[in-house]
This record gives structure tokens, C-alpha cells and sequence, in this order.
């Protein structure tokens, strides 16, 4: 079966992930309901003329996307792949707005061009001059997870070396139409997310980009080894179950998954079949949350994989994600189960390599 | 001429989001596009909403914009022969 080495990352979150060296020591608290990336002088990445066009969601796909590339040292990708579940929705907001505004008279250029979900892919490639494989997958809370699929067949079909994303801005406008729908709720980090008996999640934003290869190189630091998607499963069993079949593909048992990360988003609406599963997880692995310091947004897995990787290339699982009292000697095997509104779930597998 | 050049200024400052622009930055004769304030095709169909929008100036035919367009004078004085200033 194919996997994906992971040669390179990139993540810009509510947390100081931009720093290489940073690793859940200090934990930057949500806004009350929210968070908001921590994002970086973007300066660095971008030039000033190309900068003045962008949103943040292009700012932060670009910015994570050169960082992931320096990290691997990739001369040249052969695919560009983002996923994201909104895409640029400032600018999208922006052009209905002046729409709105206007009475559809004077509408200019720049933010309509800019509000397509693929202006993050194709500023990436105009950057690195890619002229290959670009594609951007918008499948709600499957976006990303979307990316890493279509990377693995590529791999099949010979491509080396894959750029892939997930990216999410959110607006003024949009905190406040999902506060008016109670879709939010205050969770402070004394509160396990896990044992959440309130509906509303921590709604947020960030981008984590990876550079995939085929083969190993000196640059690994831990591979992708399968990615399942589940659409609304009936119960908590189901869920087990295809976690039980999709670990057998890759010759595993739960009892060798060293850590498993659980999309745990604090809406007890969405996380009840987590919470049912938890038991099993913990009887047999060690479980962990991520949600309660990034936050809840439609492409939230891809800071799942990115976490994931570090605690693989740091053989230790921070104590601000831990949820089971147990202690890896070794991590070998990290299970991502990320889940969306209730509605999309799946499983990425990680191994040290 | 000189308050209609200022106004310009801001105006195209806010339009094309020349956040790292000061007004004084742009010289009235200096050109818009290259080399000076370096536009691109994009900004001009931005000027082009710009004149409309402030000035209700309607470009009819896109090739003058390139005398248009060239400095901020240039804006600014086909504004007053429109008398639209």
C-alpha cells in the first residue's frame, strides 16, 4: 500500500506553531467562543506588491506552504493540492458586500478574483512556478482529508514529491452570524472538551501544509501510512468497527496505536460518539484531544496531522492534549479520529519512520 | 488642480490597498504603471472603477486609458476636461 513520507510542515494556528521550536509549551487561550491564527509577518514569504491583493487565507496557505517547502528543501512539487471547507471567505465577503453596497454598480476586480476556493493553490504554484497538477478539494469537513487521498494516487501514479493544505479563515461577520445561531460556547482549557455536556464548539481558523514524497529521504519525519473517510455513521460501534477493518489493512490492532488523537470539538450534539468510543480507545491505546487548543473549524484534521508529526518527531505526547493518565514509552503509531459537525468522520495513520 | 491631484492620492491609496504607500510617496508626473507606483493590468480595471464610481466618468474606449492612466496629472486633468472635478 502506498504512503506519503512527510518531508516538510508548515502550520500557522491559533497557537505560536509558526515557530519551529514551539511545542505545546505555551498555549495561547481562545477569545471567549473563538480563536484567531496567530499569523506571522508575512513579509517574509511574500512580496509587498503581491501581499496588498491577498486575504489571509491566501496569506496563511502561502506562508505555511514556503515554510513546509524550505523545511523538506523541495526544489520542485508535481502537485499542488489545498482543501478547504470556505475557501477565501474574506474576499468573498468583500465582493458581496460592494455588491450590496453598491447596488451592483462599480464592482472591481481584485476581490472577486481573489475569492475563489483555488487562489490559494495557484498563488503557491505562481510562486514556485508549478506548472503541474493543481487542484483544490471543497468537501466541507473532508476537505483535507480529500488532499491526502488524492495524494496517495498520485504517488501510485509516479508523482514524487506533492504539496498539500488545509486552509480556513474566518471573518468579523462570520463569528457573529454563528454567535446569533448559538453554533459557539466558552471552553477554557480547565475543561476537559472530551466530557462536554453543552452544545457550541470553539469555532476557529488556521492553515497546515505538508510536503509529501514518495520515497524516504533523510528529510522524513514520519509517514502517512492510510486515510479513511466516514460519512454519518449510525453509532459509536460502526465507527469502531471500520476502525478495526482499517487498521487490519495496515496489519495493526488498536493495542499498537501508541497515541490516538481525537477530534473532540466540545458540542456534545457532535462529540457523543466520540465520547461513547472513548472507552474502547483507552482500554487499548492512549487517547489525546487537539481540538481544545486549535479549535473547531472544517479543516482542523490537517493541524491534527501536523501535531501528529511533531509528537512523532518528538517521541512525546504534550500533557495539554493528553486525555488518558497513561504515558507512551514509545510512539510508533499516532490514529488521528477527526470528526466534523457529527457529519464527516475519519482516520489518518501515522507511523514514525 | 493640485487639491483634485491630493484627493487622487487617497483615493487610489484606499482603492488598490497601497497599505506601505504614503500620499507623498507619489509624485504627481511620476508613472503609474511599471516602473513609479508599478500597477499592473488588474489596477487598471480598478482606476477604471475608480473614475466611474467618484467621478461618474465612463472610459468608452480602453485604449485611452493608456494616456489616462499615465500619471496622476494625466488622471487628473482628463477629470477636469470632463468637468466632472
Amino acid at each position: 500500500m502506498t504512503k506519503a513520507y512527510i518531508n516538510g510542515t508548515g502550520c500557522i494556528s491559533p497557537q505560536n506553531s509558526i515557530d519551529s521550536e514551539w511545542f505545546f509549551d505555551t498555549i495561547n487561550p481562545a477569545k471567549g467562543d473563538y480563536f484567531d491564527a496567530i499569523e506571522p509577518s508575512y513579509k517574509e514569504f511574500i512580496a509587498p506588491n503581491l501581499l496588498r491583493r491577498m486575504g489571509r487565507a491566501i496569506k496563511m496557505g502561502v506562508a505555511a506552504g514556503n515554510i513546509a517547502i524550505q523545511q523538506a528543501d523541495a526544489k520542485k512539487v508535481d502537485a499542488i493540492i489545498t482543501g478547504t471547507g470556505l475557501g477565501c471567505f474574506e474576499d468573498s465577503e468583500r465582493f458581496l458586500l460592494a455588491l450590496l453596497n453598491n447596488e451592483e454598480q462599480f464592482l472591481t476586480p481584485t476581490s472577486f478574483i481573489q475569492s475563489t476556493h483555488n487562489t490559494v493553490g495557484s498563488q503557491i504554484a505562481l510562486l514556485m512556478k508549478c506548472h503541474d497538477y493543481n487542484f483544490t478539494y471543497v468537501h466541507r469537513g473532508f476537505s483535507f482529508e480529500s488532499t491526502i487521498q488524492d495524494a496517495l494516487m498520485l504517488f501510485e501514479e509516479g508523482k514524487e514529491t506533492i504539496l498539500v493544505g488545509g486552509i480556513e479563515e474566518h471573518t468579523p461577520n462570520f463569528v457573529i452570524l454563528n454567535r446569533r445561531a448559538h453554533k459557539f460556547q466558552e471552553v477554557t482549557l480547565n475543561t476537559p472538551i472530551w466530557k462536554s455536556t453543552t452544545p457550541g464548539v470553539q469555532m476557529s481558523e488556521g492553515t497546515a501544509c505538508f510536503i509529501l514524497n514518495k520515497t524516504k529521504t533523510d528529510k522524513s519525519l514520519a509517514s502517512v501510512d492510510g486515510i479513511q473517510t466516514l460519512y454519518k455513521p449510525k453509532t459509536s460501534a460502526d465507527i469502531l468497527n471500520k476502525l478495526h477493518s482499517f487498521l487490519k489493512l495496515h496489519s495493526l490492532t488498536l493495542a499498537d496505536i501508541d497515541v490516538t488523537l481525537m477530534g473532540f470539538s466540545g458540542d456534545v450534539n457532535f462529540d457523543s460518539k466520540l465520547q461513547e468510543l472513548l472507552p474502547s480507545i483507552e482500554k487499548e491505546s492512549i487517547a489525546a484531544c487537539y481540538k481544545n487548543v486549535c479549535g473547531e473549524y472544517h479543516t482542523a484534521s490537517a493541524f491534527a496531522m501536523w501535531t501528529a508529526t511533531k509528537i512523532i518527531e518528538k517521541q512525546k505526547l504534550p500533557q495539554v492534549l493528553a486525555i488518558s493518565d497513561k504515558t507512551p514509552s514509545q510512539i510508533k503509531h499516532v490514529l488521528i479520529i477527526n470528526q466534523y459537525l457529527g457529519i464527516n468522520y475519519s482516520f489518518t495513520l501515522l507511523s514514525q519512520c | 488642480m493640485d487639491a483634485l491631484i491630493e484627493k487622487l492620492k487617497g483615493q487610489i491609496i484606499e482603492q488598490l490597498n497601497l497599505a506601505e504607500v504614503k500620499p507623498e510617496e507619489i509624485k504627481p508626473d511620476s508613472p503609474l504603471f511599471g516602473e513609479g507606483l508599478g500597477l499592473d493590468s488588474i489596477d487598471a480595471l480598478e482606476l477604471i472603477v475608480l473614475l466611474e464610481k467618484h467621478y461618474g466618468i465612463k472610459i468608452q474606449d480602453p485604449k485611452d486609458g493608456k494616456t489616462i492612466f499615465q500619471s496622476l496629472r494625466t488622471m487628473a486633468e482628463y477629470i477636469k476636461s470632463q468637468g466632472k472635478s
